[in-house]
């Protein structure tokens, strides 16, 4: 960093913080609560941490047919016993389901354990379950990916509509817009998110949120129809399979 | 006023203040004042900070290559807010995808990031064979990594015109436009198609390579590390360049893990994160390249980093060229359900003619399940999300794009930064904007 010249004292960052590996303390947008919350993290860590020594943390275990040998799923039962819902491996990718109040929690316990060290956000989305299950509706999908270790893992957790996710963007300031877009296209609450507005489409945007599966794929507005003269009957056709 | 090699733009800004046209605030004439000097002489508006301006930059901005608009709060020539909107290029293609079939969706891919279209397409076909366990031959994947590694080129070509043409070098444009062109050639001559290519298949390629077409590569291969060599000199030593890019947009390593920066962005902070390296896909892990990093995470290590990969991508064109150009293997995973069936016999037969019209008519229904698919794209880290619901057009389809994620890294650079600085900045992230908004 040190080319020696002014330029070097302008990582100011009013979005959050700089969320960074395991050395770092300084995480949280208000720094009171995620501090205590962070040091809590890690005095559990550092208590639990002989008797998880005990458990493989090599890169075998993360695509161990047992998928209670996964180390994230390790970790977090010995931190967050009632985390984690569901363990589901499809194309040797591995998701876990969490309580959506737990949702931050679990993910600053991966990016924080110097052994899992899920340190890298690569993708926060959602999606409409809405015609796959009843209950509950969203799912939000965070990507998460470890430099160290390299592997992946997928953290969801499902919320219903109008009820919030806490964001993680006291995490990695990474999140901040693909929350954004996540809210735009969904509806989706992000708890503690700083700026939470539409990203992709116009402020005034008051047909709702479109990648829900309600959502007709030509909007709920009327087609325009440019050509009002038309003497040849417009042919109507089905072009879009499902219909939405 | 001088520039010297390494100096800073910051300090040409302190000699303007030791200029003879006066320092910022000091009023030299009674009667006008010189073009760009501050007049603000009253203390409590300086210290109201009502004196700050805001500055709409775009969206018909050049420099934003797209359209993009930047709203930019500036103290003087300082600035001190800065906040990207985006999304004048829309076009849901994450719903329109939802809509088509698996095997319709490749063109849309081709329509995010237009520059680099076959990499686009790469990374789709690889999430969907990843869903439906399909393998393609050998040979069409050292094909894929020869189009992917030149679709790589092109990209760069495109980000190296435009960006010194942003900072003020109007022939570096003209001269990668150039090589740019011959790329294209070739794509014409493999799929007909320069730009949209449309170029990968589910399950390798139907069609036959054409001849003439490893000619015309390694007519590539031998001119253009000359011709990089020219755009090296033109620039890298240049005193203006270095001054206009050196220690300009500091990204440090810990701000590029938390901004999810990937690609030269994060590579130019000194973070050793390759997707062909970490999880290789195709047959990057037979192939014999190296991952240049920068130590600075300024312009200047990520014009440097860029500029390699292409020499490395150049070098992968190269090895697996030589590997295929003697291979007589077939080139479609035909034996699949889910690979479109043989071309050969639909004008003739009725079977053949049936089969392939109803392949392409209903599609197929790929296994139950999600994946999420990444491949390292020009400009970072290309991932696809697929959830599949069984039926024949994904259930939920999700693009993630290096350049959108990239470019939320923009305020935090431009802070404290000039003005003329913001179109070094923004080139320096490679973005395309058809990739930004989808």
């Amino acid at each position: 960093m040190s080319d020696g010249n002014a330029r070097e004292t302008h990582n100011l960052n009013q979005e959050g913080t700089v969320g960074t590996g395991p050395a770092d303390t300084s995480a949280g947008g208000s720094p009171a609560t995620n501090e205590d919350a962070r040091s809590t993290d890690a005095r559990q860590v550092e208590a639990l941490a002989p008797e998880l020594d005990l458990a493989d943390w090599s890169r075998e275990a993360y695509f161990a047919d047992d998928l209670e040998r996964h180390p994230a799923v390790v970790l977090l039962n010995a931190t967050l016993p009632d985390a984690i819902l569901d363990i589901i491996r499809f194309r040797n990718e591995t998701t876990i389901h969490v309580r959506p109040e737990l949702y931050r929690e679990v993910c600053r316990t991966l990016r924080d354990d110097p052994r899992v060290a899920m340190n890298f956000l690569t993708d926060l989305t959602a999606v409409d379950m809405l015609r796959l299950r009843t209950s509950p509706r969203f799912d939000v999908v965070a990507q998460l990916y470890s430099l160290p270790n390299r592997v992946r893992l997928r953290v969801k957790a499902g919320i219903d509509d109008g009820q919030a996710v806490p964001s993680l963007v006291p995490l990695w300031n990474g999140a901040n817009w693909m929350e954004r877009e996540a809210y735009d296209m969904f509806g989706i609450i992000f708890d503690g998110h700083p700026n939470l507005r539409r990203m992709l489409l116009s402020d005034d945007w008051d047909e709702g949120h479109p990648l829900r599966k309600d959502y007709p794929l030509r909007g709920w507005k009327e087609f325009p129809v440019y050509n009002t003269e038309r003497t040849v009957p417009r042919l109507r056709t089905r072009w879009t399979g499902r219909g939405v | 006023m001088a520039i010297s090699t390494g100096q800073s733009a910051r300090d040409d800004f302190r000699d303007i203040e030791q200029s003879p046209y006066g320092k910022p605030g000091e009023v030299i004439s009674d009667t006008a004042a010189p073009t760009g000097t501050l007049t603000v002489t009253d203390e409590s508006v300086l210290d109201s900070g009502e004196h700050q301006m805001t500055l709409n930059m775009g969206p018909q901005h050049p420099s934003t290559h797209g359209v993009m608009r930047v709203v930019l709060k500036l103290d003087g020539e300082v600035i001190t807010d800065c906040d990207p909107v985006i999304g004048y290029l829309h076009r849901g293609t994450e719903k329109l995808g939802e809509a088509h079939r698996y095997a319709q969706i490749t063109p849309w891919t081709d329509r995010t990031d237009y520059v680099a279209a076959p990499l686009n397409n790469l990374g789709y076909i690889l999430a969907v064979e990843k869903l439906c366990g399909v393998e393609a031959p050998e040979r069409a994947q050292y094909w894929r990594v020869i189009m992917a590694e030149l679709a790589r080129i092109a990209s760069h070509l495109v980000w190296l015109g435009t960006h010194a043409l942003d900072i003020g070098a109007l022939s570096m444009s003209l001269y990668c436009f150039r090589e740019r062109e011959m790329i294209l050639d070739i794509f014409e001559s493999f799929c007909g198609a320069r730009l949209t290519t449309n170029m990968m298949e589910i399950g390798g390629f139907s069609r036959p390579i054409p001849d003439g077409l490893v000619e015309q590569i390694r007519n590539f291969i031998r001119l253009f590390p000359g011709r990089q060599q020219e755009y090296s000199d033109l620039l890298t030593a240049n005193p203006i360049w270095m001054a206009r890019t050196k220690g300009v947009g500091i990204i440090s390593p810990e701000a590029a893990i938390s901004y999810s920066l990937t690609g030269a962005c994060l590579r130019g902070s000194g973070i050793n994160y390759d997707v062909r390296k970490a999880e290789p896909y195709l047959v990057y892990d037979r192939l014999d390249f190296e991952v240049p990093l920068g130590e600075h995470g300024d312009t200047f290590d990520r014009y440097l980093v860029r500029m390699e990969e292409m020499r490395q991508a150049l070098r992968l064109v190269e090895q697996a060229l030589d590997h295929v150009e003697a291979m007589d293997t077939p080139m479609m995973a035909y034996e699949s359900p889910y690979v479109i069936p043989p071309h050969k016999g639909t004008m003739t037969t009725a079977e053949d003619m049936q089969r392939h019209f109803i392949w392409t008519i209903k599609g197929f229904n790929p296994p139950v399940g999600e994946v999420w698919q990444t491949i390292e794209q020009s400009k970072g880290e290309l991932g696809y999300y697929i959830v599949s619901d069984g039926g024949p057009m994904p259930y939920r389809f999700r693009i993630r794009t290096p350049d959108f994620v990239n470019l939320q890294v923009l305020p935090h650079m431009a802070q404290g930064a000039l003005l003329a600085d913001v179109v070094a900045l923004i080139g320096t992230i490679d973005i395309v904007l058809g990739s930004v908004d989808r």
